[in-house]
């Protein structure tokens, strides 16, 4: 009986924690299929042949992966401020460990989307000079988001009782969660923008070409999926290591 | 008018004990004095441009600000008084007590700041009442935001420079704003036409960083 381990494990849960938290058939079929969507993306992405663009030659397929990398972290914040309220509402400790775990994994995305917008603009606008940093607007908000869930994991470890780590980091991450709309409003007013649809920019439409459109936006979705296989797991993982040790950071 | 006499005692109390120590305000007086000091030597005699001038004078109020504001929470923890305080008064009550406390040393702070650095600096202001303007909203913002992270770090088992880290990401909208807002009360500004959209954001960022703070403030203080 292979599905036995699993089983008791998920049991165990529904007493501890007061219901089944994470289904792992779904878990599994959802899994099988970003791997499969994945790698038709990234063949896709490598393979199929992209209109000429100026200054941006083949780096231009970078775009099925450095924007996918901004809407999955954009998609992460919303995950994790999402189950913090659900940590105001309901004081359970299930949704903290949902909040942490998007925001951890969201960061991870959004350092992946910083470096390749770093790298990519160095190698096109930026070639032949020493910049490597513009204050680029979506750049710079990127920055602070990685730094307000750096504050927060600071945070978590400045408190010792999971109960009230629980709530007060989950105050935090929507406090946060309420001053970032600003920095939409506030920065592209004050810093030039590279990216489409920006003042003199073409708009993102303009620039590109069906055959990307029809990689990019399964791009996005594949990435997503990805987010979701990568948070779900480590919330199964930081699950165990809680009935374990009693603590659940990973 | 239950609700005022509540916050009107927190905020009597909190004057009170200071009066008696005068911790708090030498603390943030002595920062602001020698933090300014230490640039004008630093800078010497050479010209620091306008925009210059007001980035300089809103990250010394934001320093102190996260240094000395952090106490109101603290010191009610340290003083074993927070039980007292959660009998007797609703959470809303005391947030709004320590609220304008700290709003008053950070108008303090602005006064002193901004009187400094003016000599020292030689800052060229033209237009009193927008810079006026611009401090009073900005340290409105500012006494929000940190009003609601004092308690979190009172909560927080290491307290030491944690304060600083949790409030700086999130201020950036509101630095980015007053000092374009400030730099325009200066020479070569533009005035209130200029800073009509920052004082604008300021007040609304104003506006929802306290609304939130008071909505979020109980889950921080009940236990």
């Amino acid at each position: 009986m292979p599905n036995e381990p699993y089983s008791s494990v998920d049991s165990t849960f529904i007493h501890l924690l007061g219901g089944p938290v994470v289904s792992l058939k779904r878990y599994l079929i959802v899994r099988n299929i970003v791997i499969f969507w994945m790698t038709c993306v990234i063949l896709a992405a490598f393979l199929l042949p992209i209109p000429k663009i100026n200054i941006l030659e083949h780096t231009a397929r970078n775009l099925y992966f450095h924007v996918p990398m901004w809407f999955t972290m954009m998609a992460a914040v919303f995950v994790s401020a999402w189950h913090s309220f659900q940590v105001l509402k309901t004081g359970d400790l299930v949704p903290d460990i949902r909040a942490l775990q998007a925001a951890r994994v969201g960061a991870f995305f959004g350092i992946l989307g910083l470096l390749t917008g770093i790298v990519w603009s160095k190698f096109t606008w930026y070639v032949g000079t020493d910049v490597w940093w513009n204050f680029d607007p979506r750049q710079s908000m990127v920055s602070l988001q990685l730094l307000i869930y750096g504050a927060y994991f600071v945070l978590r470890s400045a408190l010792d009782d999971p109960d009230k780590r629980a709530r007060i980091s989950a105050v935090y991450n929507l406090f946060s969660a309420t001053t970032t709309p600003f920095l939409l409003y506030v920065i592209p007013r004050q810093m030039e923008s590279l990216h489409p649809g920006a003042e003199g920019n073409p708009a993102f439409s303009e620039i590109t070409h069906p055959v990307m459109r029809l990689v990019f936006y399964p791009a996005i979705i594949g990435f997503i999926g990805l987010f979701w296989v990568v948070y779900s797991q480590r919330v199964r993982v930081a699950l165990l290591k809680y009935r374990v040790t009693r603590d659940p950071e990973l | 008018m239950n609700w005022f006499r509540g916050s009107w005692a927190v905020l009597q109390k909190d004057l009170r004990l200071e009066m008696r120590s005068r911790y708090a305000l030498n603390m943030l007086l002595m920062f602001v004095l020698s933090s300014l000091l230490l640039i004008a030597f630093s800078v010497g005699k050479e010209a620091v441009s306008e925009r210059m001038q007001t980035a300089l004078l809103w990250i010394v109020i934001l320093f102190s600000a996260s240094i000395g504001l952090g106490r109101s929470f603290v010191a009610e923890e340290e003083q074993g008084t927070v039980l007292l305080l959660q009998l007797n008064v609703p959470g809303s009550q005391v947030f709004a007590g320590k609220l304008i406390f700290n709003l008053i040393l950070l108008l303090a702070v602005d006064v002193v700041g901004l009187g400094v650095f003016a000599i020292l600096l030689n800052m060229p202001i033209e237009n009193w009442g927008l810079l006026a303007l611009t401090l009073l909203l900005g340290s409105v913002a500012l006494a929000g935001a940190t009003t609601l992270l004092a308690a979190i770090i009172a909560r927080a088992t290491n307290k030491g420079p944690l304060l600083p880290v949790l409030l700086f990401p999130l201020l950036v909208p509101l630095l980015l704003s007053v000092v374009r807002a400030s730099r325009s009360a200066l020479d070569g500004g533009l005035g209130f036409p200029g800073a009509t959209e920052d004082l604008q954001t300021i007040a609304l960022f104003a506006g929802v960083v306290i609304t939130a703070a008071v909505l979020l403030f109980d889950y921080v203080w009940t236990d």
